[in-house]
């Protein structure tokens, strides 16, 4: 089974009243060779294959999910140093565990599962240290540019609109700071990478019900810490 | 729909998780209530704001430097073969804390301390059942105990070393190394008798038919349980596991033998009769038999000892 050369794109249906920003979910292979169809079947192999304790599988398992996951903590914890942290605790669970793994779910919400207690523990241990994250850090400690991912011709071409977008970035953040651990896990994976309430309760072994809830109140506590921007 | 509920709706529809019914009743209040459509264009305007905000990427950078920081933890971390993973999986909690490296158990030891904390601190707050607990700590399976607290000094740090009983499942071929180490396990099982009785007659049925029975651990098993096991019903199985090897194997004849003499109950003597007949010239067996023949409660298995002494060419 080859490891490296998997490619999976991933695209959300837009659905009526959804967000006008349909989060796009492109994993590539470092590698780049020619892209392998990537079916339920052939995952159901290598999670067999890792439990028996091919290395090999269980890399190709990673391939499939670590830049979501290093997504997800890069904007929950806005630090690249605790985002690999959390990238890498994630992994070596995954592989401590997977002999646990009995297929009663999908392996991405397994997956999300551990990645997404981890985060929450982080979460919760700066909210008790009274930690304020505004801005984003990156590996060196120093802070980094929002707007670092964007072309500088972008930025040159309407400087003062990018300026407007930086702060607007800087003052989400500081919103999105203010949430309750759990509310900002459940707003991040609903707004940002457009999961469904249903598979979010899931993740977090909690009803849809109370997702729903959840999602309900950080909505309010974002509206109103916004309310000035229209 | 009124006001109240259309409120609580309205951030479910925006992001389309209200069901087609409740769509309905929403878009009919809103086309009517102008609080309710401030309220929608409110949430609409929130998610364009943050549409309109630069979004956190990971650089192809960090990608490339997790994945290798994780390819090193994972060389770092003891190859397994699948006896020594079944022993892990019975001591997972223990195992895990001891073979982590060193940063990602401190961190996750600390992570989890601060966790357990918390969650126990609510738990006792809201008088919750024990149940709860795990709930706080990531990780499968429950608490067992805590077999140690330290607190590291002037600080609000502590270390908590803890067992989890984790259930785990595994399934493949009774040939399979894995499923007979877990079913030698399982055949000593004294908290559940059933799957004692189930592990040995799996591995007796193996041996009866002979595959893969030379090695030591099945037979010795089966030894066990027939000497041991409360339930005749299991000593019956292993006996009938035993009978292939009665003649090769001086061991299994003399725990057939021992069975013979001192097993309470008449069917499994008179079944570890009936095994002895391909060795009935064995001296030792024939000692045996002469006890039995006079000292046995049971009419039968006299009777039948008798019969086998008598049919004997060495018999006196």
């Amino acid at each position: 089974m080859t490891t490296d050369a998997l490619r999976f794109t991933s695209h959300r249906p837009m659905k009526a009243g959804s967000s006008a920003w349909a989060p796009q979910r492109t994993i590539q292979s470092s590698s780049g060779m020619a892209s392998e169809a990537w079916g339920r079947a052939t995952e159901t192999e290598l999670i067999r294959e890792a439990q028996k304790g091919s290395r090999t599988a269980f890399e190709a398992l990673v391939r499939q999910y670590d830049q979501p996951v290093l997504r997800l903590a890069l904007r929950l914890t806005g630090s690249e140093q605790d985002a690999q942290d959390i990238h890498q605790e994630a992994f070596l669970k995954a592989y401590r565990y997977l002999a646990n793994f009995r297929f009663e779910c999908s392996f991405y919400t397994w997956i999300y599962r551990i990645v997404t207690n981890l985060c929450l523990d982080h979460l919760r241990r700066r909210k008790s240290r009274r930690e304020e994250q505004s801005v984003v850090v990156d590996s060196s400690g120093g802070e980094m540019d929002l707007l670092s991912n964007i072309s500088d011709e972008r930025a040159m071409a309407n400087p003062e609109r990018e300026l407007e977008r930086k702060l607007l970035g800087e003052r989400i953040q500081e919103a999105l700071g203010r949430l309750t651990p759990r509310e900002r896990m459940v707003f991040e994976l609903k707004h940002y990478q457009g999961l469904r309430l249903r598979t979010i309760g899931e993740m977090l072994n909690t009803t849809e019900e109370t997702a729903k809830n959840t999602l309900f109140r950080a909505t309010r506590k974002l509206r109103t810490n916004l309310a000035t921007l229209r | 729909m009124d006001c109240e509920l259309a409120q609580q709706k309205i951030a479910l529809f925006a992001y389309g998780e209200l069901p087609d019914d409740q769509c309905h009743l929403l878009e009919g209040h809103l086309a009517t209530c102008k609080r309710c459509q401030e309220e929608f264009s409110a949430v609409q305007a929130l998610q364009q704001a943050m549409a309109l905000a630069p979004t956190l990427e990971p650089s192809a950078n960090l990608l490339a430097q997790a994945r290798l920081r994780l390819e090193e933890a994972l060389d770092t971390m003891p190859r397994s073969g699948w006896l020594m993973r079944v022993q892990q999986s019975m001591f997972r909690g223990v195992a895990m804390l001891g073979r982590a490296p060193v940063a990602a158990s401190a961190l996750l030891v600390l992570g989890l301390a601060s966790g357990s904390w918390a969650g126990y601190q609510s738990a006792l707050r809201s008088h919750r059942p024990p149940a709860e607990l795990p709930a706080a700590i990531a990780g499968p399976g429950t608490i067992a105990n805590v077999s140690s607290i330290v607190r590291e000094p002037n600080t609000e740090n502590v270390e908590v070393h803890f067992n989890r009983l984790v259930p785990e499942t595994t399934q493949g071929s009774l040939d399979d190394p894995q499923i007979r180490e877990l079913l030698l396990v399982g055949a000593q099982s004294q908290v559940n008798p059933g799957v004692a009785q189930n592990s040995v007659s799996l591995l007796a049925g193996e041996c009866e038919a002979g595959h893969q029975c030379s090695d030591g651990p099945l037979r010795n098993a089966l030894l066990v349980a027939l000497r041991y096991d409360k339930n005749a019903g299991v000593r019956l199985q292993a006996l009938k596991g035993l009978k292939p090897y009665v003649a090769e194997d001086m061991r299994v004849r003399d725990g057939v033998l021992e069975a013979l003499m001192n097993d309470e109950d008449a069917t499994v003597r008179s079944h570890a009769i009936e095994l002895l007949q391909p060795v009935e010239a064995d001296s030792s067996v024939q000692e045996v038999l002469h006890t039995v023949a006079s000292e046995d409660d049971n009419p039968h298995i006299r009777t039948v000892s008798h019969e086998i002494l008598d049919e004997s060419p060495q018999s006196q």
